[in-house]
């Protein structure tokens, strides 16, 4: 099993109403299988997870990636800052 | 100068942005012009959808958003070499109209160097990449302002 923490910013911290949580995940899952998870435990984000942007350790990941152990991952809608 | 000692500004604060300090620390005595691009909150839209904000109340995801800082600012002096200085900060928190919100300042020797090009590139990027959101509110309710820029593998 890997342990992760995962951050919630913006829309989907509303929609998961928290700002982060662990949670345990199989070694080799992807980040794709990862947002099938959520999208399944957690209803109010199923529909996010279709455009959801996701970091890996600080850095952009895409859906092949494999989530590394204790990674720190994010989700956050597209960027509005400025 | 080595780019790794000419200075280069990146934060992201709940703090008033103070344009004199942050110049001050991004001129050096070969400087002889700033580009500075500020953005602040419109009280009153009319381009587009009409509407007017009460205020906007900014969040980040702050370490990231500082690393990512730091990319636009490299990525601006692989671009445009002869910049000098650098500074990018993003204020968070909630904030209201007239107030800055975001400043990028690039100095170079010259202002014929590329350096309004540089300012702009780093508020543009700024727009694409670093994690920041914006919620709106106004006189008709709140909403989070969502960008459109999807990030590529390697951004």
């Amino acid at each position: 099993m890997n342990h992760i923490k995962l951050l919630f910013f913006a829309t989907i911290r509303d929609r998961a109403g928290t700002k982060s949580m662990e949670m345990d995940i199989p070694a080799d899952m992807t980040i794709l299988q990862l947002k099938g998870k959520l999208g399944a435990d957690y209803p109010n984000l199923k529909e996010s997870m279709k455009s959801v942007l996701i970091t890996i350790n600080r850095e952009y990941a895409f859906d092949e990636a494999v989530v590394p152990l204790n990674a720190e991952i994010a989700l956050f809608p597209p960027v509005s800052g400025g | 100068m080595q780019p790794s000692n000419l200075p280069t500004i990146y934060s992201i604060t709940e703090s008033e942005i103070d344009l004199n300090d942050l110049l001050a620390r991004i001129t050096l005595t070969s400087t002889g012009a700033a580009a500075i691009f500020t953005g602040m909150v419109r009280g009153v839209t009319s381009r587009g959808d009409a509407h007017e904000t009460e205020y906007l109340e900014y969040e980040s995801y702050i370490p990231m958003a500082e690393s990512k800082m730091k990319q636009v600012a490299d990525e601006i002096r692989a671009k445009w070499p002869v910049v000098e200085g650098i500074a990018i900060v993003q204020r968070i928190g909630k904030l209201y109209p007239k107030t800055p919100t975001v400043l990028i300042a690039c100095t170079a020797a010259h202002r014929d160097t590329g350096v309004f090009d540089a300012a702009r590139y780093g508020i543009d990027r700024l727009k694409e990449i670093v994690p920041v959101w914006k919620k709106e509110v106004g006189p008709d309710g709140q909403e989070w302002v969502e960008g459109d820029y999807v990030p590529k593998p390697g951004e």
